[in-house]
Formats: structure tokens, C-alpha cells, sequence
């Protein structure tokens, strides 16, 4: 239809070239640091005020393994990838089953689902930066708001009735602790962080299931139900296999980005306590930034990342691109 | 006679018993389902709300689980202020705070997010429409290429960049630390995401009233200037707040390659000072930064899980 042919690459040009500039000139330059031994010199600092090219040094011009070697024997980079292993497997199991849960209780179509359909967006406009601290100060075990709701809802009733129990001859049990610092536990800290994460983002999992589930032709579980099946059974018998799809792209899209977890890990435990937070990212930083500024080791870990985050971004591309997926 | 009579009766006894458990059941669900609802929005809210009303609290309350108390605005003075603050005027608690001089880094995130918008969305508009409009060589391979490069993690992005921009000068002054170097690297993560959206918003579009356009003797940059940009335009405009949301939130490039030049995002992080964090501060600089993005994500709020997912979930 356009007559002339340039037309295409007048209007491609300058938005691939800024890509490729930003996304792949850094992959390419890191992965050249990665063989290499490579360290900048001087505090950061200095470097700046300095300027200029000279503060930042190849201590080693040679191609070397030596930062992949040095990775798999990093007792630290270990944890990290325990860490960000743990991390996703409870962020994502966590924001699928409780975003399948909202979806499904708000399938119903009346004024307090469509009302709780619009805040469900909030959460994920909250930024992680300010997630991570806004948690951190709700699990601060001094004045934090969570504990007042455990108290209440969880220690308190157990409690009274554990003393109920303790009233009687026999009874000698143990009231119930609440005095758990959450993010001074190196256990309930990752839980928390992976708690404070499926808050974001839960309910938007919560809208994608809406949106699969309402394009589902009502019919099935009408006929479903005329069939005898209860609700448990059309759940697992009919919406579980109709979702299984969404399910599968919610998950791998959740990985992808529990993997590159780093903001809340900052401000909301520091990586701490000890290391029982540290994120694969969150080491990265540390060894490129802040403990030595080595470059060329933090390039290779960070590649050891770009490698796993590539086999699963391949899964999502290809099931994406797959023609017969319906995606009406 | 007697024994259908007798079965006649169990069978009325035990309907009569199912209609009543039918009903406890019923009414069981439905306070279950209402007792669900409401801890679901306990759930999204509460951090939200808990934050609102910290900022609003005075510093002798907000350690505290209280609910009630006297608001005020002195955390939002003390958070914007480059001088000492008098809080709790004309009360026995009256003393002054030093404040948090949070402006420049209010500015320097307007600055960054907008300019990221204005320069990424342009470009994105123009590589949509020629990846929707033209099947050419290549043309699904690049689009791959484009989509892949959301999948990197920031922080291998950071790295080269970080000495790249040691060593490049803008006006005298290093790319690390300035608000130019910041725009640059946002494109890395604002730029792709902005591509595949509004291409997604093209392809719904009809072709065939460009081809009017042409019937009616437009060129080629008339057709697209005055006949498909003002179609594309909706898309454009949700395009452009799901990209200033993403820089605004921005935060690893900031924190990195920022040093001096604090986004709201990194001046979270200056809340904190000898006694651990000021939460009543912390919290109205956490206002500052949600309160814009809430608004922005209510106004698009029909295309946002489209929009987040380019497509892959509807």
C-alpha cells in the first residue's frame, strides 16, 4: 500500500537502533567482562569526580575462566541462587493459588465484585522500592500492624482457648508466642519477602484469571452441574484443565520476574538477616558495587542469571508465538 | 397402604430437611463468600491505607498500632522542606525537625519519567506501525528479538553502563549520575515494552482507512500524520502512562547509576537516619510517590492486565 519502500525503514531505524544500543550493547559488553578479570581500581567515588576512562583497569587482558570458576565455589553466589530459588517457588506458588482464589470469588458479577475488581489494580501501581519499606514497617515488631492482627485474630483465640484448656486439672499447655521478629528470622524474613511480593502481585494474576475465566462459555459448568458435579468437582473436572494454559503462562511470566528480584530486597531486609535474603541480583550488586567493585565477576554471575532467564523466556516466547494457541 | 403412606411421610421428612440444610448451606456460602470478599480487601488495602495514614500521623503516634489521633501535615512539610520545620505548633510537643529537602529528587523524577516518555513513545509509535503494517524479511525475528529483551535483568544492563558512563562527558559533566544517563537506560526496559504495546493496538485497527487515505490522493507521511496517527492516538495515550509508571518505579538504575542525582525512589532510602528509619517520614514520601501512580493506573485501568502482559493473557 505505502508507495515508498523506505518508509519502513525510516520508521523502524531509530527505534531498533535505540534498543539495540540499550539492551543488546550491554549483554554483549558484559558478557566481554565476564572472560575477563576486570576491577575498577579506586573507590566509586573518586571515579567520578575524576572522570575519565583511566580509573577503570583490565588487571588482566587475558581471556580468562577464572569468574565462572570462581562462581561455582562462591559459598556466597550459592546461597544467593538457594535464596532466589526459595524465593520464587513460594512467590509464585503463592501469588498463582491465592490470585486463583480472588478470581474465583469474584466471578460473580454484582456491585462488591465489580468494586473489589478495581482496587485489585492498586497493589501493582505501588512501587517495589516503596512495597519493601511500607512492609518492613508493618512487620516491625515494636509498633508494626501486623502483629496487632495476629494477636487479635490468631494468638488471641488460640490462646483463650489454650487457657480454657489450662483451666482444667490435666491442662498444661503453652500459650501461644507472638513475639516472632518477622524479618530478624532468617526463615519468616524470606517468607515475608515472598509474602510482601504476592501482595503486588496477586491481584493482577487475580484480573488474568478473571479475564480467562470470562471467556469461558458459561454452558460448560451449567452442563456440569445438571450432570451432578458438584463445586469442588467442576472446579477440578472443568475450570483447573480450561485454565491450564493461563495457568502455565502466569507461572512462567511470575518466574521470569521473582527471578530478577532486587528492589524489595534492598529496602526491605538489605539482603539480611545474615544472608538469608540475598537474591541472586542482590549479590550481584554486592560484588559489582559495593564489596569490590569486580566488574568482571559480577558480569559472570549475572550471566549464570541471564542463562536461566533465557531457557525460561524461550518456553514463554515459543508458547506465545505458538499459531494454533487461541489468544481471541 | 399403610407402608407407602409410611414412605410417602420420610420422603416429605427428608425433603423438608434438605430444603432446610439447602438453605443453612446457602446462607453458609454466602457468609463465607462476603467474609472472603472482605479479607480480600483487607488484603490489597491494608498496606495502602496503613501507609496513608502514618503520613498523616504525628511523630509521637506513628510508633504506635492508634488509629486515632490529631492528623496533621508536618511530615509531608518536613519531607519537602530544606530548613528546620516547627512541628506540633502552638502545643506542649512543639520542637523543629530538620527537613528532608525531597524537591530535587521530586523533580529529578518528573524530569526523568518524562522525558523517558517523550522520547521512548515517538520512537515506539514509529516501529509499531511499520511492525504492523509491513510483513518484510526479518520482520518476526525482530519482534522476538524486541519481546526477549524484557526477560533481561536490570542489573546486567547497569553493569556495562555503569563504566561506559564514567567515561562519556554530556556537557562537561559525566553520563554516571545525570539525569541524561538515567533517561538512557530506562529506554533499555520503557522502550521494548512501549513496541509491543502499541503495535498490539495498531494491529486492532482496520487497514483499510489508510487505503482511503490514499484513494483520497494523501502521500505517504500525510496518510500516516493526518489519517492513522489520530486512530492510533487512545493506544499512544495508555502507552504513555504504562511508561511513566515504569520509570517513575524505576528503581536498581537509580539506585546504581544515579549516585547524586536521587529519584523519588532512591530518596526512600534517605528517610533513614541515625535512629534507624522516620517511618512518619518514610511514609510521606511514600504518598508523594504512590498517590500520582494511583491515579494514572485508575485512568487506564481497563487496559492494564492487556497491558502488562503484551497480549499473552486476555
Amino acid at each position: 500500500m505505502y508507495k515508498s519502500k523506505w518508509i519502513v525503514a525510516a520508521l523502524l531505524a531509530p527505534g531498533l537502533l535505540v534498543v539495540a544500543l540499550t539492551t543488546t550493547y550491554p549483554l554483549l559488553a558484559a558478557l566481554y567482562f565476564s572472560f575477563h578479570n576486570y576491577k575498577l581500581t579506586r573507590p566509586v567515588e573518586w571515579a567520578i569526580q575524576l572522570g575519565g576512562d583511566s580509573l577503570v583497569t583490565f588487571n588482566s587482558s587475558a581471556l580468562t575462566l577464572d569468574n565462572y570458576i570462581e562462581a561455582f565455589t562462591d559459598d556466597r553466589f550459592i546461597n544467593s541462587v538457594v535464596v532466589t530459588a526459595e524465593f520464587t517457588f513460594i512467590s509464585v506458588g503463592l501469588s498463582v493459588v491465592i490470585g486463583l482464589a480472588i478470581a474465583l470469588l469474584l466471578q460473580k458479577d454484582n456491585l462488591w465484585s465489580r468494586m473489589t475488581k478495581t482496587i485489585l489494580i492498586l497493589p501493582f501501581a505501588i512501587s517495589p522500592a516503596l512495597k519493601g519499606y511500607s512492609w518492613r514497617f508493618m512487620l516491625n515488631e515494636n509498633f508494626g500492624i501486623f502483629d496487632l492482627l495476629i494477636d487479635v485474630f490468631v494468638a488471641g483465640p488460640i490462646n483463650a482457648l489454650i487457657s480454657i484448656w489450662n483451666a482444667l486439672p490435666f491442662g498444661d499447655v503453652p500459650l501461644m508466642s507472638t513475639t516472632i521478629v518477622w524479618l530478624g528470622d532468617s526463615f519468616w524474613a524470606l517468607v515475608m519477602l515472598a509474602f510482601s511480593e504476592t501482595w503486588g502481585w496477586a491481584p493482577l494474576i487475580a484480573l488474568m484469571f478473571i479475564g480467562a475465566l470470562g471467556s469461558i462459555d458459561s454452558h460448560i459448568f451449567e452442563s456440569a452441574r445438571i450432570d451432578g458435579a458438584n463445586s469442588w468437582q467442576i472446579f477440578t473436572r472443568v475450570t483447573l484443565p480450561i485454565l491450564r494454559p493461563v495457568i502455565l503462562v502466569i507461572v512462567m511470566l511470575k518466574t521470569i520476574f521473582s527471578l530478577k528480584m532486587f528492589d524489595q530486597v534492598v529496602t526491605m531486609t538489605g539482603g539480611g538477616p545474615v544472608r538469608a535474603t540475598q537474591t541472586i541480583n542482590f549479590y550481584v550488586h554486592q560484588v559489582g558495587f559495593v564489596r569490590g567493585l569486580e566488574i568482571g565477576y559480577a558480569s559472570a554471575l549475572s550471566y549464570i542469571l541471564v542463562f536461566v532467564l533465557t531457557i525460561l523466556a524461550a518456553g514463554y516466547v515459543m508458547y506465545l508465538l505458538k499459531p494454533d494457541y487461541s489468544r481471541s | 397402604m399403610t407402608s407407602t403412606r409410611a414412605a410417602k411421610i420420610t420422603t416429605a421428612q427428608q425433603s423438608d430437611s434438605a430444603s432446610v440444610r439447602g438453605l443453612i448451606g446457602k446462607w453458609l456460602s454466602r457468609v463465607f463468600e462476603s467474609g472472603a470478599l472482605f479479607l480480600v480487601v483487607v488484603f490489597v488495602l491494608l498496606p495502602i491505607v496503613w501507609l496513608a495514614l502514618t503520613s498523616l500521623k504525628p511523630m509521637e503516634v506513628a510508633y504506635s498500632t492508634d488509629i486515632f489521633f490529631q492528623p496533621t501535615f508536618d511530615n509531608f512539610r518536613i519531607i519537602f522542606s530544606d530548613a528546620s520545620v516547627v512541628v506540633n505548633e502552638g502545643t506542649n510537643l512543639e520542637r523543629s525537625v530538620i527537613g528532608l529537602n525531597m524537591w530535587p529528587s521530586t523533580l529529578n523524577s518528573i524530569i526523568i519519567s518524562s522525558a523517558t516518555v517523550l522520547i521512548a513513545i515517538p520512537l515506539a509509535t514509529m516501529a509499531a506501525y511499520a511492525f504492523s503494517r509491513f510483513r518484510f524479511f526479518g520482520s518476526r525475528a525482530l519482534l522476538v528479538w524486541i519481546l526477549t529483551t524484557q526477560f533481561l535483568p536490570a542489573i546486567i544492563v547497569a553493569i556495562p553502563f555503569y563504566t561506559l558512563f564514567q567515561g562519556i562527558k554530556l556537557f562537561g559533566e559525566p553520563l554516571l549520575g545525570s539525569r541524561a544517563g538515567l533517561v538512557i537506560v530506562n529506554m533499555a526496559v520503557v522502550l521494548p515494552y512501549a513496541i509491543w504495546m502499541i503495535k498490539g493496538f495498531i494491529d486492532s485497527l482496520p487497514m483499510e482507512v489508510e487505503e482511503a487515505g490514499y484513494v483520497d490522493g494523501c502521500n505517504d507521511w500525510q496518510v500516516l500524520a493526518y489519517v492513522a496517527f489520530p486512530l492510533i492516538r487512545p493506544g499512544i495515550i495508555v502507552a504513555s502512562v504504562f511508561a511513566f509508571i515504569m520509570s517513575w518505579n524505576e528503581f536498581l538504575f537509580a539506585y546504581i547509576l544515579g549516585r547524586d542525582t536521587r529519584t523519588m525512589q532512591v530518596a526512600l532510602t534517605t528517610t533513614s537516619g541515625v535512629n534507624g528509619i522516620m517511618w512518619e517520614q518514610m511514609a510521606a514520601a511514600g504518598m508523594v510517590v504512590m498517590l500520582p501512580i494511583i491515579l494514572m493506573s485508575l485512568t487506564i485501568r481497563k487496559n492494564f492486565v492487556n497491558g502488562l502482559t503484551m497480549g499473552a493473557v486476555k
